[in-house]
């Protein structure tokens, strides 16, 4: 029951956005500074969690393939699960638990203040104003970082197959560009592309639905990252699936 | 309770208005006209539904029954891009000031410019900013933080950022909330600096009796959703009303406190 | 050099004031349960949502290659035995400290904004015993309990795409689930999330304890908590593999 209440509030929520940016395309600048700010905070973290998933890869895909003989393998099983699932995972998961939590908390914070109000008693579309360049800088940054995700990923286990294990690095670059195509690094894009999406008008639809009081911002937050959770695993299956069967 | 219609033509009239939340009435048909050029202020204990009565005024809310009309037009159900219209003619002082953290001084008051005036150039707009800042007693505080301002300090950069856009009318809510009883003396003059240097329209809304009789032309009373008492500030604080007469002696009484940890909406 | 070791320095007297506040029992222990409810109701569904489909890639990708070699019965083994040791801990961790640590490091940092760390001391309480304290502590309860549900989570989704989605026999999946994984395993997988949990938990609350300039302050806190207790603990999770495994490779 509740549930159809809030799916119900967040189909009108899109209308409204949908008609507020039909009106009046937002500012490239605003875009442009948001895209920055996700981005380099999260950062960071990416590419540590991005090292710590290549390593690991390699190293258990090793472990494991040894016992068979198929030390080679790991290039292709590193290409494969890395590439392919891992990296806009971990993307997605890092811009959702930073860029999201923030983007929910924040106009939580400004609905409690009245800058919500000011805003609309401005003349200002609040949905213009303060989704639209959140919405179109993660949908700008993410795929980047997602890309960047996959090549941090690779190096990092071609460094452990390298320095670690001491085998090819030349076979384990074969391998995994025999394994990943163009169309694979795409698909990537496209999947971060949804996530991004998703991320935004979620995290931002609870931030607005927030309500008075410091618990309210909590509650919002906390219900922005269980929803975008959910979600991004279930498009992930689903996007899956439908490009690789 | 009689009606008044003053001779100056109203810019904006309440008529009828209802609302309601939940089970409780929280503005009981309610009929108000506020006179061009001159100051209103609708005063009333915390929970008499004086800050909705504002938000109903600008649109935030809407009435569930009577009209709302902005400037002679019926915005009751108008489309967001009339109501948007004629907000720009409007601009409104939040109880906290409202402004936005992530921006300067500067940028907050240039806000509205940068939303609805980017036919002024850098220059022009820099003027501005500087001359608001300047009529509420802050000037050079262009590139302060937000974080780093007083509760008054707060006031006077969220009225320079209500007038700005040179409004038409001006929208006070609770302009003496938690300020200091000396801090509140010094809104009040600059409201009335203000009315002077503008000579525009003043709504304010407040429980503060002291400031409001200094500033206003006329004053309405709220009481539990009604309008009890309006008229001229003269004839307001003679008023025989029962009502009138018990908030305004607790409100006179020395001390005088303007400290009020905040109203609920 | 000097200032990194100065804020070191502050760190470890922060820690000592945190479990001195416990071992006197000035930590209020129901604000600890309350906590404790809080953070893993707060980190439950990213933590499965994250370590689920880790489970599911290993399986799906593992098993092509197993399948090559007619080893399918390696692959329940691998998925449990990468998902105990590093996934899952690490996975978790980080979306402890990006939810649960985020969001201490922001009330703590509401309360010295708000004045009511000062309040509390003012009134003769101790403020790290009776505010940062049962939120460290939390921590350290909460994130080696999530780990082991993130481990669940993970095999859970190795098994889906394994039997469900690839059609491998279920018998075979549990049956050889355990080949590659032993109880020292399991137990360094706990132990290594507790000290993940303290890192998590110490960092969190020394940020947003000393946080300071307003809202910006309490963000910058917040970041910074999210950043560095991240960074701390993969390079812990570096030096305690190396220690379990041997450099990582058993």
């Amino acid at each position: 029951m509740r549930f159809l209440e809030s799916a119900g509030r967040f189909a009108y929520f899109l209308v409204d956005f949908g008609r507020a940016m039909a009106r009046r395309p937002p500012s490239l600048g605003a875009i442009l500074e948001e895209a920055f700010r996700i981005g380099v905070r999260s950062l960071p973290v990416l590419l540590v969690i991005a090292v710590f998933v290549g390593t690991n890869l390699a190293l258990q895909g090793a472990n494991a393939f040894a016992q068979l003989g198929g030390q080679n393998l790991v290039g292709t099983f590193v290409a494969m699960a890395g590439v392919r699932e891992m990296a806009p995972v971990i993307a997605a998961a890092m811009i959702a638990a930073k860029a999201g939590t923030e983007m929910a908390s924040q106009i939580a914070v400004m609905r409690i203040r009245e800058q919500i109000d000011a805003l609309e008693v401005m003349a200002v579309n609040p949905l213009w104003y303060l989704v639209a360049p959140r919405l179109l800088g993660i949908v700008l940054v993410l795929p980047a970082l997602t890309i960047l995700a996959i090549f941090v990923t690779l190096l990092a286990s071609w460094a452990v197959v390298v320095l670690q294990l001491g085998q090819s690095g030349a076979v384990f670059l074969a391998e995994a560009r025999a394994t990943v195509t163009g169309a694979d690094l795409a698909f990537s894009m496209v999947k971060g592309l949804a996530f991004g999406v998703i991320i935004a008008l979620v995290s931002c639809f609870f931030g607005f639905q927030a309500g008075r009081g410091p618990e309210g911002v909590g509650r919002a937050t906390n219900a922005a990252v269980v929803t975008v959770s959910v979600a991004v695993v279930c498009l992930n299956y689903l996007l899956s699936v439908v490009f690789y069967g | 309770m009689a009606d008044v219609s003053p001779v100056v033509p109203p810019v904006i009239e309440l008529l009828d208005v209802t609302r309601r939340f939940g089970e409780i009435t929280v503005l009981d048909s309610v009929t108000l006209r506020f006179p061009s050029g001159l100051t209103t202020a609708i005063i009333g204990p915390s929970g008499a539904g004086k800050s909705v009565l504002l938000k109903v005024l600008v649109g935030l809310l809407k009435p569930d029954a009577g009209t709302v009309r902005l400037f002679g037009h019926d915005v009751t159900e108008a489309p967001e891009r009339e109501l948007f219209a004629a907000r720009r003619r409007i601009g409104m002082l939040f109880q906290d000031g409202a402004l936005f953290d992530s921006l300067t001084v500067g940028e907050n008051v240039a806000f509205p410019l940068d939303q609805h005036r980017r036919d002024l150039a850098g220059a022009e707009r820099d003027r501005r900013v500087a001359e608001k800042l300047e009529w509420v007693g802050l000037p050079g505080f262009e590139d302060r933080p937000i974080a780093s301002l007083s509760g008054g300090q707060r006031k006077r950069v969220g009225l320079a950022r209500a007038i700005v856009l040179e409004p038409e009318v001006v929208l006070f809510d609770e302009p003496n909330s938690g300020l200091d009883p000396f801090t509140s003396d010094q809104i009040d003059d600059l409201v009335l600096d203000m009315k002077r240097r503008l000579g525009i329209t003043f709504v304010i809304i407040s429980h503060d009796i002291v400031g409001t009789v200094k500033v206003a032309d006329l004053v309405g009373m709220l009481y539990e959703g009604r309008l009890v008492e309006y008229g001229p500030t003269a004839d307001f604080v003679r008023s025989g009303n029962p009502i009138v007469k018990s908030f305004l002696r607790r409100n006179l009484a020395p001390p005088v406190s303007a400290f009020d940890p905040g109203e609920g909406r | 050099m000097m200032g990194t070791l100065a804020l070191l320095g502050q760190i470890g007297l922060f820690a000592a004031r945190i479990v001195q506040g416990v071992l006197t029992g000035r930590m209020p222990l129901s604000a600890l349960a309350f906590h404790l409810h809080t953070v893993v109701i707060r980190c439950l569904a990213p933590v499965l949502a994250v370590v689920f489909p880790f489970g599911m890639v290993m399986a799906l990708q593992g098993l092509q290659i197993f399948r090559m070699y007619g080893a399918e019965r390696l692959l329940s083994p691998f998925v449990a035995a990468a998902i105990i040791r590093e996934l899952s801990p690490v996975m978790a961790s980080t979306l402890v400290a990006a939810q649960g640590g985020s969001s201490f490091a922001a009330e703590l940092g509401a309360m010295r904004i708000k004045e009511e760390i000062d309040a509390t001391d003012v009134m003769a309480v101790d403020s790290v015993a009776y505010h940062a304290a049962p939120r460290a502590i939390a921590l350290v309860i909460a994130c080696p309990l999530l780990n082991v549900l993130g481990c669940v989570s993970g095999i859970l989704g190795g098994y889906v795409s394994a039997v469900w989605i690839q059609g491998e026999p279920a018998g075979t999946f549990w049956a050889a689930l355990w080949d590659m994984t032993t109880p020292g395993d399991l137990w360094a997988s706990v132990l290594k999330t507790t000290v993940f949990g303290a890192i998590i938990g110490l960092l969190s609350c020394f940020f947003g304890y000393h946080a300071r300039g307003g809202a910006a302050g309490v963000g910058k806190a917040v970041n910074d908590t999210v950043v560095w207790s991240i960074l701390v603990f993969i390079a812990a999770n570096y030096l305690l593999t190396s220690a379990f495994f041997g450099g990582g490779t058993s």
